[in-house]
């Protein structure tokens, strides 16, 4: 829950994307064009430029995701290709994007000689890190004449940059570029920043890629999350980033960044510091969330309190503190950036006007009602009669389109804006996503959408105990189905019927009524 | 998409100029020839009937929902008018809403006379003018109110469309009867003729005829589709004319309950029923409605005032399937029906007083009434409604929540009005909020907000607190106002902001 608000939007509308459309003579002719400037701008010699040349790996992979409507289909599969980075025990460093919802991945060399079949052993969607290794193919042959890169250090504003791109014939691109800026970015989860550091370069098309290495002093500083050509700003992820991701996955058993597990606004406006008795040579964020179970919570931080130091550091009204390295940075950057879970951190807040202090121990926050990532997890549904019953995520809600937030279906929204609300009893909302018409379902046709609380009077939690609840109809031979709001609030299905349509649904072709 | 045939007046004055393009997709398709009236036919009309549809000129002011102190948009239309009495001319409501001037002039002839509103009915879209003078019509044609056309049978349609300025007529033939949304108000559904006439904007109002009768008015048409006009049919016009009788009109009244068709196998099992049974699902009931504590949800309702209510919910009248409700369309307020149900399998019958029901209001679109709203400090606050919800781009999904579900859940017992913030005029004490604007004004100095007035006495009282706490529905962070500081700053921003009254809070 570290959001900064102020991003969300910027953040949507840079994925960098270099379609396959750009014709080929137009992208030669900026290639000529450019050269020349190439040569007298690149920060690397030409030898140790065949080095890193070694050290790239194209990455070519087939991205398939499930569908919202049918729970039991994918939708059609996507090819993404990228460059990556070779670290040392012949794993590649790419980002989350390449790999997320990934059904085949492959490793394949500059020069376009050799391919392998990778698998992820680690993926961070938050961080947008995901580290492959090759699976069942002759790894000795494919990595023999490749070198690992060594990780770099964290750079400074004014630092000079090689971004590495290489053509389809194995030449490669280097574009220089300066470190202009430093900030907390989120660059592919929703609502979830990181350092990134943002470089002035003009790049250019070359073969598609989805993120690309980007290398100083002959090491790797980070990876491309985005580039925007307008502005021509190269979005990195930074390396303390890189680092404790690698970090994490060395025991094999990847534990993920930590969070505080709250929500904040800030205390700029004069009346509201006043209303708060925040005198002036403070700054402070207003405690707005907490999620449940956080560390945070479990500290005792309550809502309405303010935080002033965070480790110490003090925290202005926009929510910076002065970081040694970079300057002016966003608070999240102190916990996520820095820390790890099982950490401690102290807390200075004023609450009441009075001081306190509060030691939070850091952890992974439990996975909402309402789940956010739902990368490379299949949509849990029950199918019954015709019924189909899913559990609610925000993938399902993001799939109304681009205006989802205003497409979707209300009661489901407000759901996902106040979990609280909704919690008791609850692990998932369980609802009824849309209706097949057949012999079991007449007349329903048109319902959708309806949050379900009882199925033959067992409560439902979640996927589990809805396929459990059906399980023995009611004596009459009919299922009762209790939707949260209505009309109607209740439903029956015959058993009987249903089964039958259930078997003739798995003869036409759907291949599982449910998924838990 | 259905709209509504009022042609807008081609007046050229610079700031109307927005008129012109909402008529601009309308004046493309207006090129339709008067069609002739055949001799031969059994109901044609003298042509001396024509005088008595006359062309309605209006001029109008549209309040505005998104900067309420405002004095609203000018414009103007035209629609179509017939005398069925002495000086009494029906139309729509909606060529004659927001009026700030109306003129009548008979066909053939060019004078205007200035007419005002005797009655108007938003939610049948139907009203009844009178001229100053009548002199000059004496002695004209009163249309007689017919009845129900049948499927199939042919109709005509008078008055003054688009693409010319003198009478026009055209002909169809009636493709269905139905109950259906009226888009003046957008919350009401009454019965509605269908027919395959080309009718276009300005021919609202106007008279659709058979065998020389008003079997109906025209009133709107469907933009998705070519010749699909719709007119109010004439029990709608009856009850309309009824209802004005001891001088006031008083609305529909309905029976407050949502029903669900009877169509699942297992739903007719749980209820004892066959596929043949009669009857429809009262899957809720809306409280404080005519129907709370008459009837129950589960019940089934089989029969009103005897007639044999189906599985779908319809009824028969006339040899024509309409819904149920269409018993209760043609009642008054204060009348009884009697309802047969099955309750817990027990056939019995119980009575439903009909009446009111103001809170249903919000979803009704508001004419010739003054926005309300409250200022204060900057924050611009208005009581939601249709008007504010089509006006302001309200997306938070908590108002969305009170707006949906304000009379199913209750939430009018407790709240008059849902209060939204739906402006900050900037000013230094509240430059600072943010996310704010658009949501639902929960309480204020910790008192819950039932009403606009409500909350103007609140920000408005006898004592000023240390600060003003303004708290937001699903926004944690309340806003502050220095109690000390309120009253400059309500100055400032109205004088800066060209706010000439700082609030209206009466309709």
């Amino acid at each position: 829950m570290n959001q900064k608000y102020s991003f969300s939007t910027f953040c949507f509308s840079l994925f960098f994307v270099f379609t396959s459309c750009c014709d080929k003579e137009s992208c030669q002719n900026k290639k000529n064009s450019h050269e020349p400037e190439q040569q007298s701008t690149i920060n690397t010699s030409n030898a140790e430029a065949s080095v890193i040349r070694q050290s790239l790996v194209r990455i070519n992979s087939t991205i398939q995701v499930w569908s919202a409507s049918q729970p039991w289909d994918k939708s059609a599969p996507k090819k993404r290709r990228a460059l990556g980075a070779l670290l040392q025990g012949n794993r590649v460093l790419t980002t989350a994007e390449m790999a997320a919802d990934a059904t085949y991945i492959e490793l394949e060399n500059a020069d376009n000689t050799r391919i392998i079949p990778a698998k992820v052993t680690a993926i961070d969607y938050e961080a947008n890190l995901a580290l492959l290794e090759p699976d069942n193919g002759d790894t000795d042959s494919f990595f023999k004449d490749l070198k690992p890169l060594g990780l770099g250090s964290a750079a400074k504003i004014g630092d000079r940059v090689d971004v590495w791109q290489l053509e389809d014939n194995g030449m490669p691109i280097v574009t220089d570029a300066v470190i202009q800026s430093v900030d907390i970015v989120s660059s592919f989860a929703n609502g979830h920043f990181f350092l990134t550091y943002e470089a002035k370069g003009s790049m250019q098309s070359a073969s598609n890629s989805f993120t690309v290495p980007v290398i100083r002093n002959g090491k790797l500083l980070g990876l491309l999350s985005s580039y925007d050509s307008k502005d021509q700003i190269v979005d990195i992820i930074a390396p303390e980033i890189i680092q404790a991701f690698i970090a994490d996955t060395s025991d094999g058993d990847y534990v993920g960044f930590p969070s505080l597990g709250i929500g904040i606004t800030s205390t700029v406006d004069p009346s509201f510091r006043d209303w708060l008795k925040l005198s002036d040579d403070l700054g402070g964020l207003y405690v707005t969330k907490i999620r449940k179970d956080s560390a945070a919570q479990k500290a005792g931080l309550e809502k309405g309190d303010v935080i002033i130091n965070i480790n110490d550091k003090a925290i202005g009204r926009r929510g910076y503190y002065s970081d040694e390295q970079y300057g002016r940075l966003y608070w999240s950057h102190l916990i996520r950036g820095s820390l790890k879970q099982g950490d401690s951190v102290e807390l200075t807040i004023l609450r009441g006007g009075e001081q306190k202090q509060l030691t939070a121990t850091l952890s992974r926050p439990e996975e909402p009602l309402v789940a956010r990532d739902t990368y490379d997890q299949a949509p849990l549904y029950l199918l019954k009669g015709g019924l189909i019953f899913q559990e609610l995520t925000a993938t399902y809600l993001k799939a109304f389109g681009k205006e989802w937030q205003s497409k979707a279906p209300l009661n489901l929204l407000d759901i996902m804006m106040t979990p609280e609300d909704y919690e008791q009893d609850r692990n998932k909302i369980v609802f009824l996503s849309a209706v097949i018409p057949t012999p079991a379902t007449t007349g329903y046709e048109r319902l959708r959408n309806f949050i379900i609380n009882k199925v033959n009077g067992h409560t439902v939690a979640d996927i589990s105990s809805l396929i459990e609840a059906f399980k023995q109809a009611g004596a009459d031979g009919l299922h009762t189905i209790e939707f949260a709001e209505g009309p109607p609030r209740t439903i029956y299905l015959d058993a009987q019927i249903s089964d039958t349509v259930d078997a003739e649904l798995l003869k036409r072709g759907i291949p599982a009524l449910t998924r838990e | 998409m259905i709209n509504t045939l009022m042609r807008s007046l081609p007046l050229k004055m610079a700031f109307l100029l927005l008129l012109t393009l909402q008529t601009a997709g309308a004046q493309q398709t207006a090129s339709n020839p008067l069609a002739p009236l055949q001799p031969s036919s059994a109901a044609s009309l003298p042509q001396e009937t024509y005088r008595s549809v006359v062309r309605i000129e209006v001029a109008t002011q549209v309040p505005n929902y998104r900067e309420p102190w405002k004095a609203g948009r000018f414009s103007g239309g035209i629609g179509t008018g017939f005398l069925i009495g002495p000086n009494l001319f029906l139309t729509n409501a909606h060529v004659v809403s927001n009026a700030r001037r109306l003129l009548i002039t008979m066909h053939g002839a060019a004078r205007k006379h200035p007419a005002k509103i005797l009655h108007i009915a938003h939610d049948c879209d139907l009203a009844l003018l009178e001229v100053d003078d009548f002199t000059p019509f004496m002695g004209l044609h009163h249309f007689q109110i017919g009845g129900v056309p049948k499927l199939e049978s042919q109709v005509r349609v008078i008055g003054y469309p688009v693409g010319g300025n003198r009478i026009s007529v055209t002909r169809g033939v009636v493709s269905r009867i139905d109950f259906n949304t009226y888009s003046h108000s957008r919350s009401d559904q009454h019965l509605v003729v269908q027919i395959d006439a080309a009718i276009n904007p300005g021919n609202s109002g106007g008279p659709v005829l058979q065998d020389g009768k008003v079997v109906g008015v025209a009133f709107q048409g469907l933009r998705s589709a070519d010749n699909t006009g719709y007119m109010i049919p004439t029990p709608v016009v009856r009850r309309f004319l009824t209802d004005i009788k001891d001088g006031s009109y008083d609305k529909y009244v309905d029976l407050g309950i949502s029903d669900f068709p009877m169509f699942n196998p297992a739903m007719q099992k749980k209820f004892g029923l066959t596929p043949t049974s009669p009857g429809v699902l009262v899957a809720a009931v809306t409280p404080d409605g005519p129907c709370d504590g008459v009837l129950q949800k589960d019940d089934i309702l089989t029969a009103i005032n005897s007639n044999a209510v189906d599985a779908a919910g319809n009824i028969l009248i006339e040899g024509e399937k309409v819904n149920m409700n269409e018993i209760v369309e043609r009642k008054f307020s204060g009348d009884q029906v009697t309802l047969s149900v099955i309750r817990d399998g027990k056939a019995m019958d119980v009575t439903c007083t009909l009446k009111p029901f103001p809170p249903s209001q919000m979803y009704a679109v508001q004419y010739d009434v003054k926005p309300r709203y409250t200022s204060f400090a900057g924050l611009v606050l208005q009581p939601l409604d249709r008007n504010l919800y089509s006006a302001q781009n309200l997306t938070n999904t908590r108002v969305r929540r009170l707006f949906t579900h304000y009379l199913d859940e209750a939430i009018f017992k407790e709240r008059e009005d849902i209060v939204i913030l739906t402006r900050v005029l900037s000013d230094p004490i509240n430059t600072h909020l943010s996310g704010h604007v658009g949501t639902a004004i929960e309480s204020i100095n910790g008192v819950k907000v039932s009403s606009l007035k409500h909350a103007h006495d609140l920000l408005h009282p006898e004592e000023l607190p240390e600060f003003f706490t303004i708290r937001c529905e699903g926004i944690e962070r309340p806003i502050i106002i220095p109690g000390d500081k309120a009253e400059d700053a309500s100055q400032r921003t109205q004088s800066s902001y060209g706010i000439t009254s700082p609030a209206n809070l009466e309709h």
